[in-house]
């Protein structure tokens, strides 16, 4: 049984649906990538499995616990946690603080996580003391992913990690990301740089109008005739 | 030697706001509401200080954190019977709600104590004379109390672990849930922390001048106006605000009747309002 289980969702912000039957599942240890054209419904499929967007119908299951429609709070304690695309770090706190916060409902002592995360980014070691507020935005997104990294998560969800970055930043961020993957932590990933994410993801998806699309290994995909005509810009 | 009187007059005032500006700025950094049951928690907070030293006769040093801690609780009282049932509600229904939280704290008091003005205590304070200026003790009392709080305030925000949520709440509500932080926690810490600050300005407020059922909500327009100088949500900002506007005020006799006090402060936050309406310390990051 997959560690991270998507069923059929349907649901989207209140209004009008935008997942019409969405089916995703994550292996421990796996990397998965979800990809396809604007409006797809790829973000609003990842805040659907951490509760931030209404399930009307279909399930998620992590670790065995249904978890869809879930409080965020209870959804890290069970060790699935999500990094948002945009406003991913507390600007007024120094990097430290926004990593402590990450750790805030754990009463044991958090710095082993600490030092793992500044052994994962360097970068964030020499700026503990810096508001994160005024970091690039490079180094803003490693503290977004250290946050989320501080709870030991055995999956992490992430909205479009490279967003906005330069060539050589979403090299490092992805190669930071494999690097977390290595210790055994789970990974799904909404990404525009599809190819990219597809040449080192275990799986992807392909979503179109809010249902999947395709859905087979990176290599397959990134060989796939039809996906590479319509998703990957030939 | 007369402007430097009226300034020290203006700083003992301009404590008391910024303090209470403080405690404002940061409840609404994490509430996202402007409080105006403010100025009335300071009343309460005046009055237990009222009940401890002058009807129980206890010292004032067991009175004031006595009063912090009471208005404390009565602050989290109010959350938990009314407040927290609004959460989910527009920040005009909690600005209009909180606004009948002040009558009801008011008339409470009128009803406990009734409507004439009290002292802490009767007879006549001898000002030291230093060096021509007139000094009473209680202003420094004031003054050293509203400095402690602010450090401790301080210390609070930046070195513990709830005092960082509040700071990271306020930052950022949507992250600081997804991050798992517990934010009715979160929460709770803000108005026991407001509140006492609250009831902390209230006796410090009792102090400087006496007790009336409407002493804090005759404050309030300072206060905000203080809050809003220094960039609502901004504790810090609100320090200096509170300074500003307290010499401001006082300053004002010179020119003005001591009737139009309360006018200094509203023309202070026209202005702010109209020309830096994010508040003059917004570039001032906490």
């Amino acid at each position: 049984m997959p560690l991270l289980e998507a069923t059929a969702l349907v649901g989207g912000y209140g209004g009008a649906d935008i997942l019409h039957g969405v089916s995703l599942t994550v292996d421990a240890g796996e990397i998965v990538v979800i990809i396809g054209p604007n409006g797809a419904g790829k973000s609003t499929a990842l805040k659907a499995v951490f509760g931030l967007v209404r399930v009307r119908q279909g399930h998620v299951r992590f670790d065995g616990n249904e978890i869809a429609n879930q409080r965020p709070d209870r959804i890290v304690r069970l060790g699935l946690c999500y990094v948002p695309q945009e406003k991913n770090v507390f600007a007024g706190l120094s990097v430290h603080e926004n990593l402590e916060m990450g750790a805030f409902i754990r009463t044991d002592d958090i710095g082993s996580e600490l030092a793992r995360v500044y052994e994962i980014f360097p970068a964030l070691n020499e700026r503990r003391g810096t508001r994160a507020g005024d970091l690039s935005g490079g180094q803003r997104q490693m503290v977004a992913i250290g946050r989320a990294l501080m709870l030991k998560p055995k999956v992490l969800l992430l909205d479009e990690p490279t967003a906005g970055l330069s060539p050589r930043m979403i090299e490092l961020i992805f190669d930071r990301i494999k690097e977390i993957n290595r210790l055994g932590i789970g990974v799904l990933m909404v990404e525009q740089n599809a190819k990219f994410a597809l040449s080192f993801a275990h799986r992807g998806y392909v979503l179109a109008m809010g249902q999947n699309r395709f859905e087979d290994t990176g290599p397959n995909l990134l060989a796939n005739r039809e996906v590479a005509e319509m998703f990957l810009g030939g | 030697m007369e402007y430097v009187q009226t300034l020290i007059y203006g700083i003992v005032l301009g404590s008391i706001i910024a303090v209470a500006g403080m405690a404002l700025s940061l409840s609404y950094g994490i509430l996202r509401f402007a409080n105006f049951a403010h100025g009335d928690l300071l009343t309460a907070g005046a009055y237990f200080g009222f009940v401890f030293f002058t009807l129980l006769g206890w010292p004032m040093y067991v009175a004031f954190p006595l009063a912090m801690a009471v208005t404390a609780c009565l602050t989290l009282g109010i959350d938990r019977v009314l407040f927290q049932r609004l959460r989910q509600s527009t920040p005009v229904i909690l600005l209009i709600s909180s606004f009948g939280v002040a009558l009801i704290v008011r008339a409470g008091v009128q009803l406990a104590f009734g409507p004439d003005t009290q002292v802490y205590a009767r007879g006549i304070e001898f000002p030291m004379q230093v060096g021509g200026l007139r000094i009473k003790p209680t202003h420094l009392y004031i003054v050293g109390g509203a400095i402690a709080i602010v450090i401790g305030l301080h210390l609070f925000l930046r070195r513990t672990k709830v005092g960082k949520a509040m700071r990271a709440m306020s930052d950022n509500a949507d992250l600081a849930r997804i991050s798992g932080i517990d934010t009715e926690r979160v929460i709770a810490w803000t108005w026991l922390i407001g509140g006492a600050v609250a009831g902390a300005s209230g006796v410090f407020l009792a102090m400087d001048t006496q007790l009336h059922p409407v002493m804090g909500f005759r404050l309030l327009l300072a206060i905000f106006a203080a809050a809003i100088f220094g960039g609502i949500g901004k504790p810090y900002g609100a320090i200096l605000g509170g300074l500003i506007i307290g010499i401001a005020e006082e300053f004002s006799t010179f020119v003005i009747s001591p009737a139009y006090k309360p006018a200094v402060a509203f023309a202070i936050m026209v202005l702010v309002l109209i020309f830096r309406p994010q508040g003059l310390l917004s570039g001032v990051k906490t």
